[in-house]
């Protein structure tokens, strides 16, 4: 049974951002196992152990101390092992190098948090119920950016 | 005389040459008539001895007749004493006269066959000799002998008559072969000499004209040296000359005062300068010396100099190695006083640091707008939502309103960090031109403001627009920001209509762009049917948070016609905003068209 759910994983360094997050998979109802780091470090070092489940989606927030986002995307891109992980960033800011950035090391998408809790239901709905597999073949820099 | 033959550096040459040609034709010439003279005074000697040997001849001949005719009648020995010398003085004479004739073959011929007849002549005496008038005078012997004497005397004086003729005519024609040679001399050698003295004349006149202009040329290149020297006062400048082989140095007047020495203070040389050099510059600047020897041109060298009077003074110097035209290696040197140059270097490297400092300080404090404040607005709206969303049932009506007003006043608060964030993104250095569809960023323009649009039902009618070269994100800012503010600004009983129109004008034709650098200009005009605005406040609409309105009635932050000034002014360019109120506004873009 295991199976049938959508591992995520998400690393932020903020709680009540993290508890956003959780509360809005909790209200959205879709079959979803939600693991949540503190930071790079944290997450880095759970994703290297040998029997560890590889999520279906991980959101990496880019402002992070000790180990920031763009370092994590950076590592999990150059090791083959994670291929098959779509990648979301998922920051406070959207700014034209931060969104370059990560788009040319590989990330999936980019989510500029929302203000309303409404949105974010809205915008993590749309990204877990997307089949990354088949969005990769039509990735390109317009539709980066998130927008709802 | 074309001035260009004259003024050719080849000209005097060529003329001194023929001049001296012409003195040594002239001097030939002359040489070879005064031969001539003296050829023709000898030709005239030598026909004088010959004609006066024969008359002699002729002279002598008469005599023995004559001493003959005597004895005949007398009998007497006495008479024939003159016929005795007579012939050895014939015989002398032919001596003389065959020396004069051995150059002319007719002549010789001639003397010849005179001889024949003189002998026969003597011959005829000999014979009449036997008769004298005492014994036989009727003898018909003697007759005929005497009657021959005759004949053979005739002959000799035709002879010699001829001989005189002929020597007389050789004489004529030599004579006139060389007078006609000396006939045309004089005229040529006057023609000659009067050409070569004009030569002269042009020689003469050129190198006076030179003569002219060297002085000329001298006084201009006294006031340049002059100029030179105040000029390197003025620039705190010298120059120097270094002479390698011999070791001399000679400084300009300004070099000493560099120094801080009055002008020829001290006899130049390389120690004496490095006393003056600061201790720490002289190692470098003797290597720098050294190195001048070795290579054509050195690099600028920096050093500094200590004042006898403690100032220090930074120079600077570039020198040149030359050979002059006597063959010596000259070091040729300019040594400048850059040490205004350096403070204000120092000044500028010091300002730069502090302007790099200030734009990483507002490179940070961009990031704490965009990123670090508005986390906290974001999670005050977040949490407003789910208040709202989970326990609204559980609020009272004032509560309610509350919530309301605390929303209203966080979209105002995110509001302003946007819009502060947009203008100070529209003050970054990366601007990038690029050549752009005006009409296409204006489609992605009100593609941002599609949702105020369709709210408002706003009308927009667009001109067709050129491609110009723009930073297109900016000019996409501008036109979005121009049809918000429209919108924003309408009338509560109209559909907001908006005309956008353009056209290429002449700076000269337009009232707006009279003091302006460039000739043609885009105009855009954005003409709404608002509210409208008192044209007094035209130029303080765009001023940084200057609002016209009351921020309950319309929802402006004051940034967002700074913005578009401030695109504009990237652009070069100008905005004009002209009000009517209740009529409507218009806001005129100048672009430059390069």
């Amino acid at each position: 049974m295991q199976e049938d759910y959508v591992n995520i994983i998400l690393a932020d360094d903020d709680e009540d951002d993290r508890m956003f997050f959780t509360d809005a998979f909790d209200e959205l109802k879709i079959g979803t196992q939600v693991t949540t780091f503190k930071d790079g470090v944290y997450l880095m070092d759970y994703l290297n152990t040998d029997d560890c489940k590889l999520p279906h989606v991980l959101f990496l927030d880019l402002n992070m101390p000790r180990k920031s986002g763009l370092e994590c995307l950076n590592e999990i891109k150059s090791n083959p092992k994670f291929n098959d992980v779509a990648i979301a960033i998922y920051s406070t800011s959207a700014s034209e190098e931060d969104i370059e950035r990560t788009f040319v090391q590989g990330a999936n998408i980019y989510i500029k948090k929302p203000s309303s809790f409404k949105t974010l239901k809205k915008v993590l709905s749309e990204v877990v119920t997307t089949n990354w597999q088949y969005h990769t073949n039509g990735l390109n820099k317009d539709n980066f950016l998130l927008r709802l | 005389m074309p001035h260009r033959i004259y003024k050719a550096p080849w000209f005097i040459k060529s003329i001194f040459f023929t001049c001296s040609f012409v003195i040594l034709i002239v001097g030939g010439i002359t040489y070879r008539n005064m031969d001539n003279l003296s050829k023709s005074s000898n030709l005239v000697t030598h026909t004088y001895k010959v004609n006066v040997q024969l008359e002699q001849i002729l002279s002598y001949l008469k005599d023995a007749e004559t001493s003959q005719r005597g004895f005949i009648i007398t009998n007497d020995p006495l008479y024939l004493e003159p016929y005795e010398s007579g012939r050895e003085n014939i015989n002398n004479s032919f001596v003389e006269l065959r020396e004069l004739a051995k150059n002319n073959p007719t002549q010789q011929k001639n003397l010849k066959e005179l001889n024949k007849l003189i002998d026969t002549r003597m011959d005829c005496f000999q014979k009449s000799f036997r008769f004298s008038a005492v014994t036989d005078l009727e003898n018909p012997n003697f007759k005929e002998y005497f009657y021959d004497g005759k004949q053979a005397m005739d002959a000799v004086r035709v002879k010699i008559k001829d001989m005189i003729a002929l020597e007389n005519k050789l004489l004529n024609e030599q004579q006139e072969t060389l007078q006609s040679n000396l006939k045309f001399t004089p005229i040529f050698l006057y023609v000659v000499l009067l050409m070569s003295l004009f030569l002269m004349y042009i020689a003469y006149s050129r190198i006076a004209s030179n003569l002219k202009k060297l002085k000329t040329s001298n006084a201009q290149l006294k006031i340049f040296k002059e100029s030179a020297n105040l000029s390197e006062i003025v620039s705190h400048h010298g120059n120097w000359v270094w002479d390698v082989e011999e070791d001399t140095y000679t400084y300009s007047d300004n070099l000493y005062r560099l120094l801080g020495e009055e002008p020829n203070a001290f006899e130049p040389s390389l120690d004496k300068f490095m006393e003056f050099v600061h201790p720490k510059d002289v190692n470098k600047l003797k290597l720098d010396v050294e190195k001048m020897t070795e290579t054509e041109n050195l690099p600028f060298t920096y050093f500094r100099v200590v004042h006898k009077n403690g100032k220090v003074r930074h120079l600077k110097s570039f020198a040149k190695k030359m050979v002059n035209s006597e063959g010596k290696t000259q070091l040729i040197g300019t040594t400048a006083d850059v040490s205004e140059e350096t403070k204000s270097f120092r000044l500028l490297e010091e300002r730069n640091l502090e302007l790099e400092r200030n734009n990483k300080e507002l490179a940070a404090f961009n990031y704490v707008a965009s990123h670090d404040l508005q986390e906290p607005l974001r999670k005050i709206q977040t949490f407003l939502s789910r208040l709202e969303e989970k326990d609204a049932s559980k609020l009272s009506d004032s509560g309610i309103t509350y919530i309301d007003r605390i929303k209203t006043a966080a979209s105002r608060m995110r509001l302003l960090i946007d819009d502060l964030l947009q203008f100070s993104r529209t003050n970054k250095a990366d601007k990038v031109f690029e050549k752009s569809n005006l009409n296409l960023l204006l489609e992605d323009a009100k593609q941002d403001l599609v949702e105020i649009i369709t709210r408002e039902k706003a009308i927009i009618h667009t001109d067709k627009f050129p491609i110009i070269k723009v930073i297109p994100f900016q000019i996409q800012q501008l036109f979005a920001n121009l049809i918000s503010n429209s919108i924003k600004y309408k009338t509560k009983d109209r559909i907001p209509e908006i005309h956008i129109t353009y056209s290429k004008i002449k700076a000269s034709e337009d009232a707006n762009l009279k003091k302006t650098k460039k000739t043609f200009y885009h105009k855009i005009t954005f003409t709404d049917n608002g509210i409208g605005f008192d044209n007094a406040y035209a130029e303080k609409i765009f001023v940084l948070f200057n609002r016209l309105h009351n921020k309950e009635d319309y929802s402006g932050t004051g940034i967002g016609l700074s913005i578009c000034k401030k695109i504009v002014e990237n652009h070069k360019g100008f905005i004009i905003a002209h009000g009517t109120p209740n009529v409507g506004a218009v806001f005129t873009i100048y672009l430059p068209t390069k």
